[in-house]
């Protein structure tokens, strides 16, 4: 099943979605654009150990990672 | 408490029994076992295995095609490496909010692969202590891990 991973101070929060089921899909959506919105970074794995950045949301990804705006430490 | 010593067999089996449920347990409760669990799942064979092995694992930057060296930590354990594998340049650059090391490790291997300059521009740059750069192995029942570095065992 589809999960988008939201890394926080718990680790991480994961959120589940039928790919198949529209108003899930909307709702997985939806908080894509509001944590790009925010500044995070959304990634998916193409391969083992390889990733790449989203821009968009995709239906079709099987985990997207999100973490948030990167600073200088 | 779970130091490496010598113990039966069957005793051993238990303690392996044991691990596992600690694993398990962790693997729902505990943030840092959550973090690092996420970040094995997220890291190529190559870069596990060196991981595993020495606690810090290497990236290639995918605009300059740099090598860096990602230990184990939240902050200032990012080195930029030279031709001998030696530390260059610390870049320190961790995502908002207070996340675990496993957390931070990922987003800094993810921002180096796919966004490496952007990565930089944010970042801070320090001179890396020379001895830290070899990293050191997360061991069971080390200090600073504890329980947490059976993780990194082979399941």
């Amino acid at each position: 099943m589809p999960t988008q991973i939201v890394m926080n101070h718990n680790g991480d929060t994961r959120h589940y979605f039928d790919a198949n089921d529209a108003a899930a899909l909307a709702k997985a959506e939806e908080r894509f654009k509001q944590l790009a919105g925010e500044g995070f970074t959304a990634a998916v794995r193409t391969k083992p150990g390889e990733v790449a950045r989203l821009n968009s949301f995709n239906p079709n990804a099987e985990e997207t990672i999100f973490f948030a705006r990167l600073v200088g430490g | 408490m779970f130091g490496i010593r010598r113990v039966p067999i069957a005793r051993r089996s238990r303690l392996e029994a044991l691990r596992g449920l600690y694993i398990h347990y962790y693997d729902e409760k505990d943030p840092h076992v959550r973090g690092l669990r996420l970040l094995h799942a997220w890291l190529s064979p190559p870069q596990l295995e060196q991981f595993n092995a020495k606690g810090h694992f290497d990236v290639i930057g995918c605009v300059t095609g740099r090598r860096y060296r990602i230990l184990y930590g939240t902050q200032m354990n990012v080195h930029e490496l030279d031709d001998a594998g030696h530390p260059k340049i610390g870049w320190c650059f961790v995502p908002e909010g207070r996340l675990v090391p496993g957390d931070v490790m990922l987003a800094q291997k993810i921002a180096l692969e796919t966004s490496e300059i952007r990565a930089l521009s944010v970042a801070i740059n320090f001179v890396p202590k020379r001895k830290t750069c070899g990293g050191s192995p997360i061991l069971p029942g080390s200090s600073t891990t504890g329980l947490r570095g059976y993780l990194l065992q082979p399941l």
